[in-house]
């Protein structure tokens, strides 16, 4: 026993290591487990009001550029409103405006921070958008931030599909430059030419349909492979994103319910 | 120096980290993470369990600040287990120890090694658990190696303002 005791106490910084480290890994694996804390990420209020203080100071530097797509966006949907082109889902959809308070573009995991949260009736699932494409999916919301997990990020797929006959692809990224996404999934069968329209698919509860995606830059064939190697040009421009718009549609936890039950 | 000079600089460095060098944006392979400054400068007087502790504390406020829940804590605790061994190999002088680690007390050649190797260890355990899989290998050493020089010239930097 005594023996035992004097091992302990001689090893013990080595199992303070131990214990140190096992801790540092059980965080690791909940955090790619799907719900997450928000008291420990960037939806944390404390840490997410610095950022929005931070951004509030920089925002003045980008008014030129927001007035230009917001006045381009306003001519849309006149447009819209004169030919009344209304999807069907719009009367179960709603948009919620938020403000990015905090981005990264350089990482293979890049998140961003807004601030909407659950008192604006945010949920995690629901799609962010802004009026030039798809953003990304939320993914832990706290009461008033929420983080996004935008297509610029490895751990996202989207439902996207052409416009020119409706094929289907899941949109991935490769983590190396955050104008560009590759799209999957593609069978070789299929045509496809450097200019094609990607939206999203309406697949998933998560957007509607047609949503731009972005535009084929390039595509190539390998040898043996069934699958094309797309290339996608995206429409939103991540290094300027100020200003986002979230998904919420009425109809997403009956439709997940259902699909959920399938499996 | 004592703790409230401790805490002083890391909340300095902490805001240079979140303002300036978590915004740099080079191929997205450039990464510098200098907070580990204020753990590779802490004298080595508090007992060795402490230490790592502290590694771990402030390993998990920046995971916060990064959306990246146990990477950086992971990689403090173990470059703060592994400094007081590495600090023992390297300085022969070991009535030095008791003093703070600095360019003055330790001189030019045992602090690059001292910097040198604990930045090198951090940056790859840190890239390595984020990326977790030996699919971006070659993108993890880049971004090692890139990231590291960085953070290296800063502390290094930081030690020879102060101590000129």
């Amino acid at each position: 026993m005594q023996n035992l005791l004097k091992i302990l106490q001689r090893y013990s910084n080595f199992l303070v290591f131990i214990a140190l480290e096992v801790a540092a890994f059980l965080l690791i694996s909940l955090n790619s487990a799907y719900p997450r804390s928000s008291i420990l990420s960037t939806a944390n209020n404390a840490i997410a009001w610095q950022y929005e203080q931070i951004s509030n100071i920089s925002g003045y530097f980008g008014l030129r550029h927001q007035n230009e797509l917001l006045a381009k966006e306003n001519a849309a949907l006149r447009n819209q409103i004169s030919s009344m082109q209304l999807s069907p889902h719009t009367d179960t959809i709603r948009y919620e405006s938020a403000k990015v308070v905090q981005m990264t573009t350089n990482r293979l995991h890049n998140y961003l921070t807004i601030n909407r949260g659950s008192k604006d009736g945010l949920q995690k699932g629901q799609g962010v958008r802004n009026e030039e494409g798809v953003v990304g999916i939320v993914r832990t919301v706290g009461r008033n931030y929420s983080v996004v997990m935008p297509i610029i990020n490895t751990q996202t797929n989207l439902s996207c599909r052409f416009t020119k006959n409706d094929y289907i692809g899941t949109l991935q990224w490769d983590g190396k430059d955050n104008r560009f996404a590759q799209l999957a999934d593609v069978t070789t069968h299929m045509v496809v030419n450097p200019g094609d329209t990607i939206v999203t698919s309406g697949l998933s509860p998560v957007f509607p349909e047609g949503i731009p995606v972005g535009i084929v830059e390039s595509s190539t064939l390998k040898e043996g492979e069934s699958y094309h190697s797309i290339r996608v040009r995206l429409h939103t421009n991540f290094k300027r994103l100020k200003y986002v718009e979230v998904v919420q549609n009425a109809n997403q936890q009956e439709q997940e319910e259902l699909t959920d039950g399938l499996d | 120096m004592d703790w409230t000079k401790q805490i002083g600089r890391y909340v300095v460095v902490m805001l240079l980290q979140v303002l300036l060098f978590d915004q740099l944006q080079l191929l997205g392979i450039c990464h510098p993470y200098i907070y580990i400054l204020c753990l590779l400068m802490m004298p080595i007087t508090l007992p060795h369990s402490v230490d790592m502790i502290i590694g771990a504390v402030a390993g998990l406020i920046m995971d916060i600040f990064c959306n990246s829940l146990g990477i950086h804590m992971a990689s403090c605790i173990l470059i703060m287990f592994i400094r007081p061994y590495l600090i023992g190999s390297i300085v022969n002088d070991k009535d030095r120890l008791n003093e703070q680690i600095s360019l003055h007390a330790i001189g030019l050649e045992a602090l690059l090694k001292y910097v040198i190797i604990l930045v090198l260890l951090h940056h790859l355990t840190l890239f390595s658990l984020a990326a977790w899989s030996w699919h971006h290998i070659g993108f993890v050493l880049l971004e090692t190696i890139v990231s590291s020089a960085i953070t290296i010239a800063v502390i290094i930097g930081y030690n020879i303002l102060r101590y000129k």
